[in-house]
């Protein structure tokens, strides 16, 4: 028996990462337990092919929280965020394409040519979703009241919710309470007009999701992506310079700049639970190491049925946790290619290459793949988020040519007939680079090499239940004060001394580090003890 | 202008909501006006002699939330309200065999143990706890909505009632109204059962006149109507009301006329007249005006304001929300006269399953596919469908040995591609009567004759914008203090003296009256603004 530390984190995730370096910063001694070889959990980049890195898992970034880029001095240890800009760029079933810049104005100009109406309605529409993402960004930051309890500080923070509310002002108040519970196509039908606009805006509510664009609470899900965007821009996309592995590189560098140890290879067999409190870990190893607390970086179910035991736990809460949806819907495709994609009406290289490439036509394609997995299929005509890392960022392919990271969805975790075998996995990579070449012919033949992970491949790999990448889904009833689970939602579990820091928990998922920021406030909140 | 055109109060549409909010004002003592467009009086709660000797339910056609509040205050069994209960539920499968849900709780549970031990077990503590949430929801449905924007004390106290009321529920139950809330049907039941029928036939309830899927979110809550019918005791769960639906409003219009209400039928208004802002009377189709102090609109929140009045007479705001307030059609009806009854082939012969419901839901994948038609504008090839014989529940509904029978019918999507024809309506009617010929054989050689109505039928001939029947959708932007848009969920509308009591206000659809009566209750109570 090694040890005691004050505190074990269990993965080495970027949200892991920054509990670990916000306790050593308070003093704590620290051990992070990464079961891989490599850290980064999610937020990882690996040399698939050598001399190509690929972001295998995220391959793009959400709003990290600025205190934890502040206080971990991340900039100093080599971080440095891109953002794309056009953000993105989407082909159009006939031939046109669409780009949406991060100058509001330049998309408005881009916007005119497909529809004026469309393109009048882009800031007054960017503005309402600003308006909306700012009050989620203040409920992001703020610990999940219990909603019965009679703490003040809950009380407090709902009033404070409320008032950040009423402070839109009537008009933009009544309208963000009236969009938040609809369908992102109902949302966009209001506004827009043109297929392309409103199937790529529509991507950002249903990616992760197992649900279409005409499924209420999709707009939720939307305005989860443009947390932090900034003014007028929409479907934002940053990219980390190196990799996003290069962000959690540099967490570990803060992290250890404050003492703690972080061991890669070691996977955690279990928690070790006395008495109803945690007093440390058994590794694979047998090895056992003690320490005062245990915080788990991994998802809900992992944390309580694989490491903990349900017979640990109150059948009711059990219960609870057996009914987290993870549904996980997407793969990954990672390509090298020889040269970039001549898309049709853009063949020649240009900025359009430069964010995310949307294939997402319309609404009616994007429900489409979904109506294939709804009934247990992956999509004969998925939704892809691809993006081309080496235009902006060349270090990371050899010199001339290129590394593509497609997002697919939905590939439903459950399949209806069969499994995710080696066949079924080529099968659907056919599909994804079938579907890409129907937008850019030259990409068959420019293709050298091809990596797919299925979201089976994605749980054993990365220890995503089902291969959800949000560690549970987004919708209206796992979030806030409902996730993990009602009655759990403040990075406390019933064992006490036990933690969650992942994104099962509020805010969710997305690399953000909020969840790992708000964990280490409550941790610390506790005492040092 | 003559003496007898005027009154206290003119109420617009002879639907149940306007009777009961008629035979409210007149109880008090108002000298009330009801002016009906058409010749019959209910709106889509009547019955009709469409074929002779033969009497359909031609919109509406069960009845289980009627506010017993109003049963009693209006003395309805005294004007003929009689209801008939509904025996059970009887889902016939595709392979042949069936489920049946009784009145009786043993027999139901032989019943489910059949399909699965598991589920009979989990129905009983699934129906506690609905019991108890119904009972949670109730007072809410009671309530005038409060206005979220305003500071004025009344709504400000208003809010906290609410709030008190949630922590009051205890955390258990709040946190099981909030997923009740925000889940899709099928998520909800999934967590409880096992056997597709059951989960199909229940979440059914919560797809009925919305324009979802029972896997989208926000139609869990639909869940409860069939507990809120049981907690009331006025009936258990759903009754027929002898006379047919049609039946229900006479005996309310009865109410209404002995306490002094003047009841017109083919007086149908054209437009409210208003005069510095303040609704003063109305004009009838035929040139007629009407004079009040009060004018109440039953119309539906598209009809009320953008037809009724000039938009000039109200705030942009405003008129911008009652556009965007959703008000999709989703279902139709097919009424049937038979010669013989019905042999389905999993119960052959006649027996009690023929007095109560039958419902065409062998599955959750089944409902999804009649979804999918119609989000693609298309009917659904093999719909949904609820079915009653109202003449085994009342023989007087036709002829001795003859039947009559009511097939609610789902999806019908009011925006079909290419718009409703006659062609389009009979084509429908085809695929109903060949889906429910897939389960009883003889149903086609025993049609007499056959009514189809389409939402284009509906908005035509009951005044339904766009065919819905519950006055726009119940999905949670349009509920409580957002019915029909936030500031105006109180009964009251930006035109002085001008007042709404349909179905488009809280609680809206069904047939509960409740809106009719709040609507009346804040008539009489508020002071002229």
């Amino acid at each position: 028996m090694t040890g005691p530390y004050d505190a074990i984190v269990i993965g080495a995730g970027h949200n892991g990462l920054v509990t670990a370096a916000y306790l050593g910063r308070a003093g704590l001694k620290v051990l992070v337990l990464e079961r891989r070889e490599v850290i980064g959990g999610a937020a990882v980049t690996e040399q698939v092919f050598p001399g190509f890195k690929f972001d295998t898992a995220a391959h793009r970034i959400g709003a990290l929280h600025p205190a934890v880029v502040r206080d971990l001095d991340l900039k100093r240890h080599g971080l440095e965020v891109v953002h794309a800009d056009p953000t993105v760029f989407a082909p159009a079933s006939d031939g046109r394409h669409l780009l949406l810049w991060r100058d509001p104005k330049r998309t408005v100009e881009a916007l005119r040519e497909m529809s004026p109406a469309d393109a009048e309605a882009w800031i007054p529409f960017s503005e309402l979703i600003g308006k909306a993402a700012a009050v989620l960004r203040a409920a992001w930051s703020a610990t999940p009241p219990e909603v019965t309890g009679n703490d003040p500080r809950d009380l407090w923070s709902v009033v404070k919710l409320g008032v950040g509310l009423r402070r839109l002002g009537k008009r933009d108040m009544v309208e963000v309470m009236r969009i938040l519970p609809m369908a992102v196509s109902e949302l966009l039908g209001d506004w827009f007009e043109s297929d392309v606009l409103k199937g790529t805006l529509a991507a950002a509510g249903i990616a992760g999701m197992f649900q279409g664009p005409m499924a209420a609470g999709t707009v939720y899900a939307f305005l989860h992506h443009h947390v932090g965007a900034g003014g007028g821009v929409l479907r934002p996309t940053a990219r980390v310079r190196g990799g996003v592995g290069e962000l959690t590189r540099a967490l570990a560098v803060a992290a250890r700049g404050h003492g703690v140890d972080i061991r890669t290879s070691q996977p955690v067999e279990r928690v070790i639970v006395k008495d109803g409190r945690a007093t440390g870990v058994v590794l694979s190893s047998g090895e056992e190491v003690a320490a005062a607390r245990v915080v788990s970086n991994a998802d809900p179910r992992r944390t309580f049925f694989d490491l903990v035991g349900p017979t640990e736990l109150d059948p009711e809460f059990v219960r609870k946790v057996t009914n987290i949806r993870f549904k996980g819907v997407c793969a990954k495709v990672h390509l090298v290619l020889g040269e970039l994609p001549r898309f049709s009406g853009v063949p020649e290289a240009g900025p359009h290459l430069n964010g995310v490439i949307s294939i997402s036509p319309s609404l009616e394609y994007l429900e489409r793949a979904y109506d294939d997995a709804k009934y247990g299929a992956a999509s004969r005509r998925p939704y892809l988020e691809v993006s081309i890392p080496s235009v902006t960022d060349p270090d990371v392919a050899e010199s001339g040519k290129h590394v593509m990271s497609i997002v697919a969805q939905y590939a439903p975790y459950r399949l209806k007939e069969g499994e995710w075998d080696a066949a079924a996995r080529e099968r659907l990579g056919d599909a994804v680079v079938g579907t890409l070449s129907e937008y850019a012919p030259n990409l068959e033949s420019a293709i050298l090499h091809r990596h797919v992970l299925t979201p089976l491949d994605l749980e054993e790999t990365y220890g995503l239940s089902e291969g959800n990448i949000y560690h549970g889904e987004h919708t209206l009833d796992q979030l806030f004060f409902m996730r993990p689970v009602p009655g759990s939602a403040r990075y406390r579990t019933p064992i006490e001394g036990l933690y969650l820091c992942g994104a099962g928990t509020h805010p969710g998922g997305g690399v953000t580090g909020f969840p790992g920021y708000n964990a280490a406030r409550e941790i610390l909140r506790d005492g040092k003890g | 202008m003559t003496a007898g055109h005027r009154f206290d109060a003119i109420v617009i549409g002879g639907g149940h909501n306007g009777l009961v909010n008629a035979a409210y004002l007149a109880m008090a003592g108002k000298r009330v006006v009801v002016l009906e467009k058409r010749h019959v009086l209910g709106g889509a709660a009547v019955t009709e002699e469409i074929y002779p000797g033969f009497k359909y339910c031609v919109c509406s056609y069960v009845v289980s939330l009627l506010r017993p509040e109003i049963i009693r205050d209006l003395d309805l069994p005294r004007h003929g309200l009689e209801i008939l209960p509904l025996e059970s539920t009887l889902t016939p499968l595709p392979d042949g065999d069936h489920l049946v849900r009784w009145a009786d709780h043993d027999q139901t549970r032989r019943e489910l143990y059949r399909h699965s031990p598991r589920d009979a077990e989990a129905y009983d503590d699934f129906g506690k706890l609905m019991y108890q949430l119904a009972v949670a929801v109730k007072p809410i449905l009671a309530m005038v909505p409060p206005d979220p924007t305003s500071l004025s004390p009344k709504d400000l106290l208003g809010f906290a009632r609410l709030a008190r009321h949630f922590r009051g529920l205890g955390e258990e139950q709040f946190h099981a109204l909030f997923k009740l809330m925000t889940m899709s049907a099928a998520d909800y039941l999934d967590e409880w059962f096992e056997t597709e029928p059951l989960k199909a036939t229940m979440s059914a309830s919560g797809i009925i006149g919305t324009f979802l899927g029972p896997r989208s979110p926000g139609t869990a809550y639909v869940l409860l109507h069939h507990y809120l019918g049981e907690i009331d005791g006025a009936m258990r769960a759903w009754g027929f009301a002898r006379g047919g639906t049609g039946a229900v409003s006479e005996s309310i219009a009865s109410a209404a006329r002995r306490f002094g209400a003047d009841i017109r039928t083919e007086a149908g208004v054209a437009q409210v007249i208003v005069k510095n802002g303040k609704a003063v009377g109305v004009a009838l189709e035929n040139g007629d005006e009407f004079r009040a102090p009060v004018v109440v609109s039953a119309l539906d929140p598209k009809r009320t304001f953008l037809q009724m009045v000039e938009p000039k007479d109200l705030p942009d705001d405003f008129v911008d929300a009652i556009r965007r307030f959703k008000i999709r059609g989703s279902s139709g009806k097919v009424n049937l006269a038979l010669s013989e009854l019905p042999d389905f082939t999993c119960l052959p012969g006649v027996g009690p399953h023929l007095r109560g419901a039958i419902s065409i839901s062998p599955s959750v994948d089944y409902l999804e596919r009649a979804y999918d038609d119609a989000k693609y504008g298309a009917f659904s090839r093999r719909p949904y469908m609820d079915i009653i014989i109202p003449s085994m529940i009342d023989p007087g509904m036709a002829p001795p040995g003859k039947h009559v029978m009511s097939i609610f019918v789902q999806y019908a999507p009011s925006d079909l591609d290419g718009g409703w024809d006659e062609t389009k309506r009979e084509a429908f009617g085809d695929a109903v009567i060949d889906t429910l010929a897939e389960y009883a054989p003889n149903l086609p050689g025993a049609i007499l004759h056959r009514q189809v109505l389409t939402p284009w039928d509906i908005e035509r001939e009951m005044g339904l914008t766009q065919g819905n029947i519950f006055h726009g959708e119940l999905t949670l932007q349009q509920l409580f203090c957002m019915r029909p848009t936030v500031g105006w969920a109180d009964f009251t509308t930006p035109v002085r003296n001008y007042y709404q009591c349909g179905s488009g206000t809280h609680p809206g659809g069904g047939i509960t009256g409740a809106s009719g009566r709040l609507a009346a209750l804040k008539i009489l109570g508020g002071r002229p603004r």
